[in-house]
């Protein structure tokens, strides 16, 4: 705890008070970026610099990215994890719009880094109770029926951090570990005709290529399901953070069972109760029990405008904008409260509405200075709602670590300053 | 109208062979090639090869390839996980999970052992290097004795002694419903706030243009010192970023701390030749076990020698 506690301290003697000083100033700068200063002479009436000279032509950047004067990234919580190759990084849900994740933003997570796998050396072997044990190579995978979908991906520990307290002042690390992307590739019901699976087999074990062999039971009822074997995602191959060249996709399930860098799968009779199953991903109870294969990732929400890092700047027309996902299939409705959870009102669910993906809500106001405790509440096609913090907490103590999805409080102070609180 | 010669029917029927939902697409895998491949254990025993070794012979192996990160006893350096201790922890208000409180089955510490251990050399131990490893863990956690053979058979005699506290996931154990009006007591609402000193707050800072991670780290930046690196030293750097940082950047695992002008005085005074080639081969020293090139194996001579140049320079 020391080297933590040190850490800590040496994050709060200089941010926050930069932070609490500076206000909404600092937070304003930030979204700009490290973007040269604003000029005067790029305005009405005068013409701006960049069109009175040629820009550039094609092809200049053949893959492209982001302009300069953008500042998205993942991060990380230094003290969260021991080293950086088993740890995890957050996507900036605070500065994403519609429900896809650009691929470079997609959160992290890793339990021994990433492998740099030769697409031309991938294999993916299929065995055990199965008639014919079989090896595919990528170009085999692609020759198969391909499906397309659009699904989040959710670490079981996102917001994990805040069982016991508000810690985190920003939404990037109190819900940044959830990202939704098209993800391309065989249904894994489609590799398991071709292997045939013999009647015993009631459980399949994904492995990854990494250095940890991360490994993973899956019951044969998900496999046969929805579960995808993937290799592209948002239209182009897997990044290598997302598992390039092959990944399981287990749809609504807690993300380490969707097994990056994919090499085998194989078939039994029995779970295997491994190291992620077991020591880890496992949800201890106030009885001292736990539970175990917590697989689905229950509905959740959050507001991502205002946030910490989107404080209010202005009075008057405000749209509040916030995501909301349900591992067991669509969100049907998402609900606000102003008031810290005293009245509420229904939100608009925009865009697309899609089983295990994010979807997003708004709500269109006028905020005059008033202070707001800010909550959204999520019901998703189950009828499921969206548990208070209270509710969570009673049921299972506060040393579960995982899966947490009660709803989140956000304080709206009069200069627009944006706090996370919990309500107890 | 097109017509199929009989005789092509016939070939494509048996081309799907037995199963109709066959494409014919992939190749058998050979027993062989399973074999190679098929490393996991399950708590039955399925997979465990023929081995065996004592707590006794593990604890010298322990000694080097696991206590720099998991302490002597277990009880774990830094933030690498601890391994024994814990009992009756796990209904309290801090909870130990170690593999003798919370581990259900012995299998799992054998897998995982053998796939992933030590971290930057996964699957570098024979078989019975981890009949041994795990036999000790075992007993740092008092569930075997020192003199006990763990082996293809005494390990079915293991029981953990959390086996049966798991259960499967019933959730969902929360029902909320969907109020409108009246839903909370404003008077009985106490309204909390972040926990001071534990939020990492950098990317809110003006001109950020660096993670969260690098700010906290910037205390301690390498960069701030007025030292003139040499060619080898500067190529060495992004290296030293990207293999060694996680152990020499923290002084983890009794790693030498870059900057840390004393920790390296000794060591550089054996000159760069020594300290090179302990890089690159491996090295137990007193303070830890130098895995060979800090086990990322697959990285040219010069480039370990070049991120070796770096750290030495950087902590004079």
């Amino acid at each position: 705890m020391g080297a933590v506690a040190d850490e800590a301290a040496q994050l709060t003697g200089r941010d926050r008070r930069d932070f609490l000083r500076k206000g909404m100033a600092v937070a304003t700068a930030a979204v700009a970026g490290a973007a040269t200063p604003a000029l005067a002479s790029n305005k009405a009436p005068n013409l701006p610099e960049w069109t009175k000279t040629l820009g550039r032509g094609v092809v200049a950047r053949p893959y492209g990215r982001p302009s300069d004067f953008t500042d998205l990234q993942r991060r990380t919580v230094p003290w969260l994890t021991a080293s950086p190759e088993s740890s995890i990084s957050f996507s900036p849900l605070q500065d994403l719009k519609g429900i896809i994740t650009p691929s470079g933003l997609h959160f992290e997570r890793y339990h021994g880094g990433i492998p740099e796998v030769n697409p031309d050396d991938y294999q993916l072997m299929i065995h055990g109770l199965v008639e014919r044990p079989l090896i595919f190579t990528l170009d085999d995978l692609m020759r198969m029926p391909s499906v397309t979908e659009i699904r989040f991906i959710e670490c079981p520990a996102n917001g994990g951090m805040e069982w016991k307290g508000a810690q985190m002042e920003a939404l990037q690390f109190t819900h940044g570990m959830v990202s939704c992307s098209e993800w391309t590739g065989v249904r894994l019901s489609t590799l398991l005709a071709e292997v045939g699976v013999k009647p015993e087999g009631k459980w399949i074990l994904a492995e990854g290529s990494d250095a940890a062999g991360m490994s993973r039971s899956i019951p044969m009822d998900k496999a046969l399901d929805d579960a995808l074997i993937c290799y592209a995602q948002n239209g182009e191959p897997l990044r290598p953070e997302q598992g390039f060249p092959v990944r399981l996709m287990n749809p609504g399930w807690e993300g380490n069972t969707s097994v990056k860098w994919l090499r085998r799968l194989e078939v039994g009779d029995q779970p295997w109760y491994h190291r992620e199953e077991t020591s880890k991903y496992t949800d201890l109870m106030p009885d001292g029990r736990s539970r175990k294969f917590t697989f689905v990732q229950e509905t959740n929400s959050v507001v991502t405008n205002p946030c910490p890092e989107n404080p209010i700047k202005q009075k008057g027309f405000i749209e509040i904008e916030g995501l909301a996902w349900s591992g067991r299939g669509t969100i049907k409705a998402v609900d606000l409260s102003f008031d810290g959870g005293v009245t509420w009102q229904q939100a608009e669910v925009k865009g697309l509405a899609l089983p295990k993906a994010l979807t997003r809500f708004g709500f269109k106001t006028q905020w005059n200075g008033e202070p707001w405790l800010i909550q959204s509440r999520a019901i998703d096609e189950t009828g499921y709602v969206q548990p208070t913090l209270a509710q969570l907490r009673e049921a299972r103590g506060t040393n579960t670590i995982y899966h947490k999805n009660s709803i989140h409080t956000w304080n709206v102070h009069a200069n627009g300053e944006v706090t996370n609180v919990q309500i107890t | 109208m097109f017509k199929l010669p009989k005789i092509a029917l016939l070939s494509l029927c048996a081309a799907f062979g037995a199963n109709a939902a066959s494409m014919g697409i992939g190749a058998p895998a050979s027993e062989a090639e399973i074999s190679g491949w098929d490393i996991d254990i399950r708590p039955d025993g399925m997979g465990l090869p023929v081995g065996a070794g004592t707590a006794e012979q593990g604890e010298p192996l322990y000694e080097a390839k696991c206590a720099a990160c998991h302490g002597s006893f277990g009880e774990g350096a830094g933030r690498w996980p601890v391994l024994a201790g814990g009992e009756d922890s796990l209904a309290e208000e801090r909870p130990e999970k170690t593999v003798g409180s919370y581990w259900p089955y012995a299998s799992t510490l054998w897998d995982y052992i053998h796939r992933a251990m030590p971290y930057p050399q996964p699957q570098s131990l024979s078989d019975d290097e981890v009949y041994k490893i795990t036999a000790y863990v075992l007993y740092l956690n008092d569930i075997v004795d020192y003199d006990f053979e763990l082996n293809q058979d005494s390990f079915k005699d293991v029981v953990m002694p959390n086996q049966d506290s798991f259960y499967v996931d019933d959730r969902p154990d929360v029902v909320n419903t969907r109020c409108f009006e009246n839903c909370a007591d404003p008077e009985a609402m106490t309204i909390v706030g972040t926990i001071g000193g534990l939020s990492p707050t950098g990317h809110f800072k003006e001109d950020s243009g660096v993670s969260a991670s690098h700010y906290a780290d910037e205390p301690e930046a390498v960069e701030s010192k007025a030292v003139a690196l040499s060619e080898a030293a500067e190529r060495g750097k992004g290296s030293y970023d990207q293999y060694c940082a996680a152990c020499h950047g923290a002084g983890i695992a009794g790693a030498p701390k870059v900057g840390d002008v004393a920790g390296w005085s000794g060591r550089i005074s054996q000159g760069m030749a020594t300290l090179v080639e302990h890089a690159i081969n491996g090295y137990q020293g007193d303070a830890g076990y130098m895995p060979p090139k800090g086990g990322f194996t697959n990285l040219a001579d010069d480039v370990v020698a070049d991120a070796v140049s770096y750290m030495a320079e950087s902590s004079q």
